[in-house]
């Protein structure tokens, strides 16, 4: 359903993804692994289309040139140069490095902000469904978002794209900072998610192991190539992957 | 009873002043240089209404909010938002189009003391033996309302939500279809409309003069400086405070000193707590 080919983008002479191709079908998981800097984030702004917004900016503010080439196709249809709220729009929504919830608003107000595309019926459903996933949320939603902890601004990042009803999901780094236990959790309610509501996702992490008994398949980038894919059972018995991404 | 009453009515005027100022400075970080200059500009288009036209006063305040609104959203789109980003650029930018609009209206033949527009409802009533005409209530009331409209349009509604998202952090609003540009044009026909409602309000009170353009500018930024930039409860604040501290000086001190007690208001807090008196922002981030 989203598939990228040929993709290259550069921060100035700066080669941050080089002749990228991955894909993901419908109700699928894909992982996307690599180190620091391997390029995920990159990757998932080019899938977004937020890397039009920085080439924008950059641009007015004369800053560094960002150059992007290659193809991105979504339901068939071709969307390098389609705007980010645009392709939000048609259902690539990206939930960012980070989380950058809206730190002064209160949770429930984080998630009407998510639900901007929505129908009302849409907002009302989906929030209902989010409070579901979430219980925590559902407690806490008169809670500043500045205030929550790291587990649970997640959360918020999480459901707060589900409000935009996407047909996929990019989830950048959810991981980081996390404790092992809420890793688990929010991996388990991601497949939760991808289940009930039939909907793509793709994630990024640096450490393939708590995500990995998730994926359908997964991508291993390095310096912004794509080294190595396949299945999860295809990459599990691979000796190299195991070393550098599971430290066995 | 008297520096009460007068001090309220200054107050809320130039909480009118600053609330569009602070509005498009708030959503956009935009500070929209030419926003005294459309108070001036609706001031006129009131009047041409009204006096060329000849249209009653209810359709003359209708046409002018909209006029107003669709000029600022105008403005934004052709110039402003190609300077999107750079406050420097964008102050040079919205000056150029404040001094164009109002040395344009002097240039235009609207100058001296000939122009006013009439009051809503003629008359007055007496508050604890003080004369207070029905406009300078109308002030107030209108005033409050509007705070409370933008509240609950900011807290309540799809797009003042989407706004206010905006407002935090634009890149995470476009990711979820926010789409910046046009909710800078929102944002800034609002704030021209927010300048329109001010003029209409207050320039009953006195003549529509080219001059007012600067001085509403400098109070709206005295204002939204001394509140915290970004913050509204804080602006609210510090227009009674201003707007007290005016009244003040002028029953002490006399009437001269008015716009001296804008000007020092923006000195001391630069100097004493930049961030203005509810810069909640700069706190929440430390603390995270
Ligand atoms: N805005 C930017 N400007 C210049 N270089 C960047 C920018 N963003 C990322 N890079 C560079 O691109 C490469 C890939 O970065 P990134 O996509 O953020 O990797 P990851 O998300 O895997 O950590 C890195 O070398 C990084 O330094
Ligand atoms: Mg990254």
């Amino acid at each position: 359903m989203l598939e990228a080919s040929d993709l290259m983008v550069f921060y100035e002479n700066n080669l941050a993804l080089n002749n990228v191709h991955i894909r993901c079908d419908h109700n699928q998981i894909v992982g996307v692994f690599g180190a620091n800097s391997a390029g995920k984030s990159t990757l998932m702004h080019a899938l977004s289309g937020i890397v039009l917004d920085m080439q924008k900016k950059e641009m007015m503010a004369g800053g560094e040139r960002i150059t992007v080439a290659g193809s991105v196709r979504y339901q068939e249809k071709e969307v390098m140069t389609v705007s980010p709220s645009r392709r939000a729009k048609m259902g690539i929504v990206l939930c960012p490095e980070r989380r950058r919830i809206f730190k002064e608003s209160t949770v429930l107000e984080n998630l009407k902000i998510g639900g901007y595309l929505a129908s009302p019926a849409q907002a009302r459903e989906t929030l209902a469904y989010v409070f579901d996933v979430f219980p925590t949320l559902a407690r806490l939603k008169n809670r500043i978002g500045g205030f929550l902890s790291g587990g649970e601004q997640q959360m918020l990042a999480i459901g707060r794209a589900l409000m935009a009803q996407p047909k996929i999901l990019l989830l950048d780094e959810p991981l980081l900072g996390l404790s092992p236990l809420m890793q688990a959790m929010l991996m388990r309610t991601t497949r939760e998610i991808r289940d009930q509501r039939k909907i793509a996702i793709i994630v990024t992490e640096q450490y393939a192991r708590p995500v990995f008994p998730i994926v359908d398949y997964a991508f291993i980038l390095e310096n912004g190539s794509a080294v190595l894919e396949g299945t999860r059972e295809a990459l599990m018995d691979n000796p190299d992957v195991r070393s550098a991404y599971f430290g066995v | 009873m008297e520096i009460l009453i007068y001090g309220t009515i200054n107050s809320v005027a130039l909480a009118l002043y600053a609330l569009g100022f602070a509005l498009v400075y708030g959503i956009c970080r935009l500070p929209n240089f030419a926003h005294g200059a459309l108070y001036v500009l609706s001031g006129f288009i009131a009047w041409t209404m009204i006096n060329t036209f000849g249209s009653n006063l209810l359709v003359a305040v209708v046409a002018t909010l909209l006029v107003t609104g669709i000029i600022g959203a105008v403005i934004y789109r052709l110039f402003l938002i190609r300077v999107r980003g750079m406050e420097i650029s964008e102050i040079i930018a919205s000056y150029a189009i404040a001094l164009a609009i109002l040395e344009g209206l002097r240039w235009g033949g609207f100058k001296g003391m000939t122009y006013t527009l009439p009051v809503f409802i003629e008359g007055s009533v007496t508050i604890g033996g003080i004369s207070v005409d029905y406009q300078r209530i109308l002030v107030v009331v209108v005033g409050a309302a509007l705070v409370a409209f933008l509240w609950l349009f900011t807290h309540y509604t799809r797009v003042g939500l989407a706004l206010r998202g905006m407002a935090q952090d634009e890149r995470a609003a476009l990711m979820l279809g926010i789409d910046s540009d046009m909710m800078a044009v929102v944002a800034m026909g609002m704030g021209s409309m927010l300048a329109a409602f001010a003029a209409i309000l207050l320039l009953p009170l006195g003549n529509i003069v080219v001059e007012s353009g600067y001085n509403v500018l400098i109070l709206a930024i005295a204002v939204c400086i001394v509140g915290g930039i970004g913050s509204w409860m804080g602006a609210v604040l510090a227009a009674f405070l201003i707007g007290f501290a005016q009244i003040l000086t002028v029953v002490y001190l006399g009437s001269h000193y008015q716009m001296m007690v804008a000007l020092l208001a923006i000195i001391l807090t630069l100097i004493l707590k930049p961030s203005g008196l509810f810069g909640q922002q700069k706190e929440l981030e430390e603390r995270v």
